[in-house]
């Protein structure tokens, strides 16, 4: 510790004129601040502004400079024999000069910036959102950080060795590394974990610089290439432990399980179809996104790799037999269908950008339609090829939504400024055509029916609805009605309208023509939504008038009773809508607990079983 | 406790596919001046470096006063004073800054001792260590290693760079000095004529290898240079062995190596040698003979 000291003392004294040109550049800003054309009318500025500059430039030339050296060049220079032959230990020679040129640049820092901040102290908030202490702190750490990978720089230039080849493919290798450990991290959108990742690797680097140099001056002594070798084998050695360690650590964190769920992000189920796509954070898993596909039917669950865009690309098919998945490459997305009973998934073959997903697909997942660079293709699965790709009009910037008619046929709803437009592109024809549209100024939002022949529509402000033609838009009939609450179609066609205030609201069957079978009065709440229907009963999401809470209803629609009513947990989570029913009749609801667990809910048991969670 | 100050045994040092110092083994008595000679790139500057803990072997051992060099480096050298080869002191610092930075860093330092030696080589102590002659920093660096009454001084080539004067001051003034005071001495040096007078032994490498380790008189008592006055000489190379054989004008010149008078006149008694002179030979002209005899 002594020797250290003095080694420091020394290499301080000898290096004294640093500080003088620190005291130089501490005057400077003063008198530039005193300059009419620097200054203008406030000086204070100039030599706020003056002082941080130079003081930044200063230690971060200084670290570079004196890393550099303070180390390889006594080694190249042969004089570190005038310590190795003196009664100082290795570590103390290295500490000693280590601590000199930490305590010259923290130093010559303070130098130049004291005088300014007590000058113009009050300034200092006015140019910069951060503190002077936080300033301070961020440029220095940023000045040492420099300083030691400068002297390992130095130290491997200055030896001339051949070994500095080996070094540069082990710090390629690193970095590599370091990229596939944060890639899954920053696909599970684990920001915090990514940070602290960064931190882990930032402090064992800082470790392995500053044990290695004591290490190669330990090793090496007075030979420059002997302290080449043996700080190439701490620095390397080092950073392999502690990459070990991360990738221990990141592969333990992305191989959390649905049962380590504590918390439920983001949950999507297609209408009718078994999987579902789960997001969640895990114990002790810090902000990791754990994303699965979870088959309800068998409670399996495989692990996908989806970012947060990938989330909004998932599609699933109407048959409930496949799920189509954006996932991550780099730049895009390989679009990959995962089927029900097969263990891997099927690869398309179709690369979208990775940011943007207008993406539909047909009832079976054979067919793939993708809007890209404003052109609309229509991609085949089974053979893997584009059908045909049309040029869609320029003014395509708003909403739409597609459906397959057939396999052969597209159909595609866009909402522009003034109203529903409505286009279809035959792969037979390979032509696009405008069929029809919806006048209006402002959002059109409509249900189709199964075969997607017909439609309800509700205008913009308008309560009232109408039944019209899928194709063309033209209103078949007006279902006049106020207060409409919600509406769908069921599977087998009918019209399902919940309708009136919320004391008193009733579900309106109507049949495929919009003839009026049935009026069931619930007692209702705020809002109702439509979850499914088996052929027998509908289930509606109704939230409580009292305290907004929701629960599950079922109500027979032969005998038009409710036959089911149950809760729903405060923080449950639930399940995407889709404006067409599904071909599959609901045996389930399936939703998010808000404590980690899914939950399946059968209708006609009122039974619930869980599904996955911790 | 050993009665070595130095040991050296089977000593190794390898740069790459380069042997520099091959398998050597030596050793040197307390109180004894041990001068290692040798040419340019023979070896003796790499073991050196291990001798004083710089650098480890590839294998064997070098031990002082019975500890290891390499692990035992930072408190054996409270013991022992150093010159280098090249002046390695930071350039930018004064005299009195260097001699400040080492007496803190020694247990026993006398400074009086550091200023009258300056003061005796007229070294100024304000004067800048990079401003020195080079005889002047080899002046300071001994100065320096005297401070601390060392129980063991090691001169890498301390009279390199050196002139006549400054030579002698070396050498007679204060080497000679530390021998009588029982200090062990080991220097390297090309300047056999210097070290003659109070080596106590004398080792010599070439290749890496110790080619020759021997107290100085049974070296110099063996070795003999004979002048013939007529040639062509017929020497009976079982009885005197001859390094050297050089012939000149009308006679001719050889080097023994295992001079006896006893054996000298036996062989005049029995070969037709004619008129014979034996001559003494200094160490330097020893190790030109065998150096120039090997190559």
């Amino acid at each position: 510790m002594k020797s250290a000291l003095v080694i420091a003392a020394r290499e301080l004294e000898e290096k004294r004129f640093v500080a003088y040109a620190a005291v130089a550049f501490a005057i400077l800003p003063f008198i530039l601040g005193l300059i009419p054309a620097i200054g203008g009318k406030s000086p204070s500025d100039a030599i706020a502004l003056g002082s941080l500059t130079f003081a930044t430039g200063f230690a971060v030339a200084l670290a570079v400079l004196t890393g550099a050296g303070f180390v390889g060049r006594d080694l190249s220079d042969g004089r570190m024999s005038f310590y190795f032959s003196r009664p100082v230990a290795s570590a103390s020679i290295w500490f000693g000069k280590l601590t000199a040129g930490i305590l010259m640049i923290v130093g010559c820092f303070g130098v130049i910036v004291a005088p300014a901040w007590l000058a113009a102290g009050r300034y200092w908030k006015t140019f910069w959102t951060l503190t002077l202490g936080e300033m301070s702190v961020n440029v220095l750490v940023c000045a040492l950080a420099l300083f030691l990978i400068a002297h390992v720089i130095g130290t491997f230039a200055r030896s001339r060795s051949p070994l500095i080849v080996a070094d540069f493919a082990a710090a390629v290798l690193c970095g590599v590394t370091i990229r596939f450990l944060v890639l899954p991290l920053a696909a599970g959108r684990a920001s915090m974990l990514v940070t602290w990742l960064g931190i882990f690797l930032s402090a064992a680097l800082a470790v392995a610089i500053v044990g290695g140099g004591a290490w190669q001056l330990k090793r090496g002594r007075t030979d420059r290439r002997r302290n080449h070798r043996a700080l190439s084998q701490f620095l390397w050695g080092t950073m392999a432990v502690a990459l070990l360690i991360a990738a221990g650590c990141v592969a333990w964190v992305i191989s959390a399980k649905p049962s380590d769920l504590t918390t439920m992000v983001y949950a999507s189920r297609g209408a009718g179809s078994p999987f579902l796509v789960l997001t969640g954070r895990a114990r002790y898993r810090g902000d990791y996104n754990a994303t699965y596909l979870i088959d309800v039917g068998d409670n399996s669950a495989r692990t996908i790799d989806l970012d947060s865009w990938g989330l909004g690309g998932v599609r699933f098919t109407r048959d409930g037999r496949s799920v189509v998945v954006p996932r991550r490459e780099k730049d895009s997305a390989d679009l990959v269908i995962y089927k029900r009973g097969a263990s891997n998934p099927v690869e398309t073959g179709l690369t979208l950008p990775a940011t943007y997903y207008p993406i539909f697909v047909s009832d079976d997942g054979n067919r793939i339609a993708t809007i890209v660079n404003g052109n609309l293709s229509i991609y085949d699965v089974p053979q893997k090829r584009s059908l045909v790709s049309v040029r869609v009009p320029s003014d395509w910037r708003s909403f739409y939504q597609g459906y397959f008619v057939s396999p052969e046929l597209f159909r595609f709803y866009v909402q522009k400024e003034d109203g529903l437009s409505i286009y279809e592109l035959d792969t037979r024809v390979r032509g696009l055509r405008d069929t029809g549209a919806i006048a209006d100024r402002g959002f059109v939002f409509f249900m189709l029916d199964p075969t997607v022949s017909r439609m309800i529509v509700q205008r913009h402000n308008l309560e009232g609805i109408t039944l019209n033609d899928a194709r063309s838009g033209a209103v078949i009939k007006t279902i006049a009605s106020e207060n409409i609450r919600n509406f769908c179609f069921l599977r087998d066609g009918r019209m399902a309208i919940v309708e009136g205030p919320p004391s008193k609201m009733t579900l309106h069957i109507l049949s495929s023509d919009g003839a009026l079978q049935r009026d069931i009065p619930f007692d209702g709440g705020g809002r109702v939504g439509f979850v499914g229907d088996d052929g027998t009963r509908v289930v509606l999401s109704v939230a409580n008038k009292e305290s907004s809470l929701r629960r599950l209803v079922a109500i027979n629609l032969d005998r038009g009773v409710i036959e089911r009513d149950a809760s729903l947990p405060k923080d449950w989570t639930m399940i995407n809508w889709e404006n067409r029913p599904p071909i599959e009749p609901l045996r389930e609801v399936v939703y998010g607990d808000g404590a980690g667990h899914i939950v399946a809910w059968n209708p006609v048991t009122g039974a619930r079983r869980m599904v996955m969670g911790g | 406790m050993t009665d070595n100050a130095i040991r050296i045994s089977d000593l190794t040092v390898r740069y790459g596919r380069t042997i520099a110092v091959d398998r050597v083994a030596l050793s040197v008595d307390r109180g004894a001046v041990y001068a290692l000679v040798g040419r340019n790139g023979a070896g003796k500057s790499s073991l050196v470096r291990c001798l004083l803990g710089q650098q480890k072997p590839e294998s064997g051992e070098t031990m002082l006063f019975g500890e290891d060099a390499w692990s035992r480096r930072a408190a054996l050298m409270q013991r022992i004073g150093v010159v280098t080869e090249e002046a390695d002191a930071p350039p930018e610092m004064s005299v009195a800054s260097i001699a400040r930075f080492c007496s803190r860093l020694y247990d026993k330092w006398d400074q009086s001792s550091v200023e009258a030696r300056l003061k005796t080589f007229g070294v100024p102590l304000a004067s800048r260590f990079g401003s020195l002659s080079k005889g002047q920093k080899k002046q300071v660096s001994l100065a320096l290693a005297l401070a601390i009454a060392p129980d063991l001084l090691v001169l890498d080539d301390p009279t390199l760079g050196l002139d006549v004067v400054a030579r002698k001051s070396l050498f007679e003034e204060v080497i000679g000095d530390l021998a009588d005071r029982d200090t062990t001495i080991f220097i390297t040096t090309h300047d056999l004529a210097g070290v003659e007078t109070f080596a106590d032994r004398v080792g010599m490498m070439e290749n890496g290898r110790l080619v020759l380790d021997e107290e100085v008189d049974a070296l110099k008592s063996r070795f003999r240079r004979i002048r013939f006055a007529a040639q062509p000489v017929a020497i009976d190379t079982a009885v005197l062995r001859t390094t050297v054989v050089r012939s000149w004008g009308g006679g001719a010149e050889a080097i023994v190596s295992n001079y006896d008078d006893r054996a000298f006149e036996r062989m005049r008694g029995t070969s037709d040698i004619g008129a014979a002179e034996v001559e003494a030979m200094s160490l330097e002209e020893i190790f030109i003979a065998i150096a120039g005899g090997k190559s």
